[in-house]
């Protein structure tokens, strides 16, 4: 079966909080005749939008998990994932970035490119994601397309070009001028449903013109028949104008920029025109996988629908029918009874159910081809597990999952809300591997850890709604982590005599600070000192003792162990007697080291009205903030800063109300640094007490 | 001075971070600065409320070599404040850290994010449109910084002004502004290769505003070599004409 996937687009709306790209993707399903109706986000009808299934989303008017959902658009299958806009959410942006071929990147026309824009921009470059922009809100005040333009240029520079013009800005948004065609383009109908070209406006040809120049000597970059067709003033087609700028989009190299307003209906459907003409289909895109059998060798897999599947959980869900597992098939067809195996497991699965997504409503299907993005129902796997065929053992190069930053004790108040919560934090754990959970043995709490606060308040509050787990949570912790500063020796010698076979290891050597990893072992025991069978038992104590450190009990990162000497008993040493000898060594040489503590310092970045910029930069220097820069934006300004997150807790209510709610701020983990010694006698004052209290 | 790369030898990923390495980091951009070598007074080079101009055309160097000069001011725990009219505030930072970072791994300098953690907080960076820029609106910026306690700078860099298009006043407002606070202001004027320089060397859309500068350098190309030359404040005897410098680093060659 070989299918022309020239006509599959698999893309993602990525943008900053409150861009609006939410509402963007219902105007797409509205008319691509996916919806029927329009449904603003916080609208006043009570619906919601579409794409925002989640009751916590429509409430907060933010996007939390990525729906899936597909449509068609002249003659193309489109298939979109919604991506949440928040930082905290991110890994649900890496996700998604990881199945897509293409994006579409939403920027405000009054806000322009703003430090959420700066993030997801990284990450579409990491996963070599090629977009077009999408400028949105034109209708607001203050609108200006082309100074966006110009930051996409300046501060992610793209190489970024206009494919319109606006006719009328801010109120008198009245639809684009289309440079390729030179046309103009009206948007007609309760809901802008009817596209209507006509004459370019007078007054704004001289200016469409121009820009068409500018379009036209940026693709002609990509392509010698359009270079020589402009030496030799010949006609310039627009097949050859969209030819040459497709190829530099997919080579990253240009992007293409539509405008208009989703919420006015206006500049939508010539977007969707762009995603089909210069946004690549899944073929044109090189995915990899890795070899299990063949040493973990890299694999090109072909978007062959006849070759051994290769598919991708990228989501799951927990629906009314049971687990939804999103998954995208990146070689051969799924089918439905067809039998796969989840590569992390070694499990084999019958497929059941094959569905295609509509938001939260479904399609099913019989199969999903090489290139698709679909959902299974009722098979157990965790997000980013690979299934292939029976006959290979290939699986997706694993996603990039930066560790927890945050953590945060939780009480459920009764039983019944006991195992609500077990398995909700069950699912969420599954659902998103920057989301962790555990028990703290010494106090019996249930910890969660996350990305941040309000990564941990969200799923708080879908404990209390989807699963009705009534819990009360503790102070937010921060993950602080100790290291050693200088190398210190040890000569550890374990002896236990107390009747019966008795324990005895001798472990000798030094431990020293190291700074690219967390843990190294390195065994120079020349002459069996200690007999090689026990080298192993040593390594695993030292590295026991790194879980939790001698000095406040955080867990120890960055120490290289070497052990040069030691020695045994004939009857007395086992396993056991090194491991604590191991132990004893490590507990021994660790204070020596001069242990520090290190604490997670976050990247803030502030919008502020220029007004406020004095006062917000006091806020952020109180926080113990290093302010790196702040920059003047007409009336906005942007201040960068690194700031500990211990210091960040209840920080937007502040920032609220120091700029009459009219700043927000962004904030994601930067880097690990050593506190303060007053910060770190305050921390070991803290943690001093909470044991005392847990005696 | 030190050959590169003979700095202490070290073990792999070992962190020995000793006051030897700081002095000798501080020492080896001291002895390598050009403006020392091209006879400039003293290590600040500029005196209190003082100008000083980098001259160049597109692409030479000039943000690099004030970014230079800046760690030498860091290292000295003086503070500077990088003002760029056209950069973004993460443009410039990684400006500062990858210059930092080229400059420690020519003198072997293991663990340079160590040392950039400890400078870094004498560095604070603005950046402005062009067109909104003006004196007034540095000093309410600044003022804003000082009067919190926040940041106080000895040495202001101003990158991107433009020098053809804004009159003598501007420059005279900010002249003002660097005597009221003491510092010293370093600007970058980018020259182009269509204006054929004057006799002293400036070009020509310089010169209504040369005599309020105290040092003016200019940096040139020449194959693929950048020397830098005095063309005001330097002293003669003390300098020769021109010196060779490392495009990396902007500090002065090894071999000269």
């Amino acid at each position: 079966m070989k299918i022309d996937d020239q006509k599959i687009r698999n893309i993602g709306i990525s943008a900053h909080i409150d861009s609006g790209k939410t509402t963007l993707t219902e105007r797409i399903l509205y008319y691509t005749k996916r919806i029927h109706a329009i449904h603003d986000v916080k609208g006043k009808d009570g619906v919601g939008a579409t794409m925002d299934s989640m009751e916590l989303e429509k409430e907060r008017g933010i996007t939390i998990a990525s729906a899936a959902t597909y449509c068609e658009w002249k003659g193309h299958e489109v298939n979109i994932i919604d991506t949440p806009g928040h930082v905290d959410f991110t890994i649900e942006v890496e996700r998604s970035l990881r199945v897509l071929d293409g994006a579409i990147l939403v920027l405000c026309a009054v806000g322009g490119v703003q430090s959420q824009s700066i993030t997801v921009d990284r990450q579409m470059k990491r996963y070599k994601v090629p977009c077009i922009a999408f400028i949105n809100k034109c209708d607001r005040s203050g609108a200006n397309p082309f100074r966006v333009i110009s930051q996409l240029k300046a501060k992610l520079g793209h190489n970024a070009v206009a494919m319109q013009i606006p006719i009328g800005l801010e109120n008198d948004v009245q639809g684009v001028v289309d440079l390729v065609g030179m046309k103009a383009i009206y948007f007609d109908g309760d809901n802008g449903e009817m596209v209507r070209e006509a004459e370019i406006p007078a007054n704004i040809l001289e200016e469409a013109k121009a820009k068409r120049e500018e379009l036209i000597d940026a693709a002609s970059l990509f392509s010698d028949e359009l270079t020589e067709a402009i030496l030799n003033e010949s006609a310039i087609s627009t097949a050859m104008i969209y030819a040459a700028l497709r190829k530099g989009t997919l080579q990253r190299e240009i992007t293409p920029v539509y405008m208009g307003s989703a919420y006015k209906n206006k500049g939508v459907q010539p977007m969707l025109d762009g995603v089909t003409y210069l946004l690549p289909c899944p073929s044109e895109i090189q995915n990899e996988a890795i070899d299990m059998d063949k040493n973990e060798e890299k694999v090109v897999l072909s978007n062959d629908t006849e070759k051994p599947i290769v598919a991708l959980v990228f989501k799951l869900e927990d629906g009314q029918y049971g687990q939804l597992t999103y998954i995208r098939v990146y070689q051969g067809t799924l089918e439905k009874g067809s039998t796969i195996v989840n590569v992390r497991t070694g499990k084999k699965v019958k497929v059941g159910r094959l569905v295609r997504m509509h938001a939260d409503q479904m399609e099913d299907v019989e199969f999903l081809r090489a290139g698709y993005i679909g959902a299974l129902f009722g098979i157990e796997c965790s997000s980013g597990d690979t299934f292939t065929s029976p006959d290979v053992n290939l699986t997706m190069i694993s996603m990039y999952v930066p560790k927890p930053v945050i953590s945060l004790a939780i009480v459920p108040k009764d039983n019944k809300s006991q195992v609500a919560m077990a398995k909700a934090l069950n699912r969420f754990a599954k659902e998103d591997p920057t989301f962790k959970t555990f028990v703290d043995h010494e106090t019996g709490d249930t910890i969660i850890e996350g990305m941040g606060e309000l990564h941990l308040d969200i799923y708080v509050e879908r404990m209390r709604r989807e699963y009705g787990a009534d819990v009360s949570t503790g102070n937010p912790r921060v993950a602080y982590r100790e290291t050693i500063t200088q190398r210190a020796d040890f000569n550890y010698t374990h002896k236990k005599q107390t009747g019966g076979a008795g324990q005895f290891g001798r472990v000798a050597g030094y431990l020293e600070p190291m700074t690219d990893a967390e843990f190294i072992f390195e065994n120079k025991i020349f002459g069996g000192a200690i007999p090689t069978q026990y080298i192993a038992a040593c390594e695993k104590g030292f590295k026991q003792s790194m879980a939790k450190g001698p000095k406040l009990e955080f867990p120890v990162t960055g120490v290289k162990v070497v052990i040069n000497d030691g020695a045994s008993h004939a009857v007395d040493s086992s396993d056991m007697a090194f491991q604590a000898a191991a132990r004893g060594a490590f507990k021994e040489a660790y204070l020596r080291a001069k242990p520090v503590i290190h604490e997670p310092i976050m990247k803030v970045v502030v919008e502020t009205p220029a007004e406020f910029q004095g006062s917000v930069m006091g806020l952020l220097n109180q926080r113990r903030g290093m302010i790196i820069g702040s920059q003047d934006e007409d009336v906005m300004c942007v201040i960068e800063a690194q700031v500990p997150l211990a210091e960040m807790f209840g920080f937007s209510t502040i920032l609220r109300s120091a700029t009459q709610g009219k700043a927000q701020f962004t904030m994601e983990f930067a880097l690990y640094r050593q506190v303060p010694q007053s910060i770190g006698e305050k921390i070991a004052l803290e943690v001093a007490q909470n044991k005392k209290s847990a005696a | 001075m030190f050959p590169i790369g003979v700095a202490l030898k070290r073990e792999k990923n070992v962190i020995h971070l000793t006051y030897k390495d700081i002095m000798m980091i501080k020492k080896e951009m001291l002895y390598r600065n050009p403006l020392i070598n091209l006879g400039y007074a003293n290590e600040d080079i500029l005196p209190a409320g003082g100008f000083g101009a980098v001259l160049a055309y597109a692409g030479v160097g000039k943000t690099a070599l004030l970014v230079q000069l800046a760690l030498n001011m860091m290292l000295r725990e003086h503070s500077v404040l990088h003002v760029s009219l056209h950069d973004a505030v993460s443009k410039v930072d990684l400006w500062y850290q990858e210059i930092f970072h080229d400059i420690a791994e020519k003198f072997g300098i293991p663990e340079v994010q160590e040392y950039w953690d400890k400078i870094q907080p004498y560095r604070f960076i603005m950046t402005f449109k062009v067109e909104g820029f003006s004196a007034p609106k540095l000093e309410e910026r600044m003022t804003d910084l000082m009067e919190q306690n926040i940041f106080k700078p000895i040495m202001v860099i101003i990158d991107g002004y433009k020098f053809d298009e804004a009159g003598r006043g501007q420059l005279v407002q900010l002249k003002e502004l660097a005597k009221k606070y003491s510092m010293g202001l370093w600007f970058t004027v980018h020259t182009h290769r269509h204006e054929t320089p004057q006799e002293n060397g400036l070009p020509l859309s310089f010169l209504h505003v040369a005599d309020l500068f105290d040092a003016i350098v200019q940096l040139a190309t020449k194959g693929d070599e950048v020397y830098i030359k005095s063309l005001k404040g330097g002293s003669a005897d003390r300098s020769p004409k021109d010196l060779l410098l490392d495009p990396a680093t902007m500090l002065i060659k090894d071999n000269q």
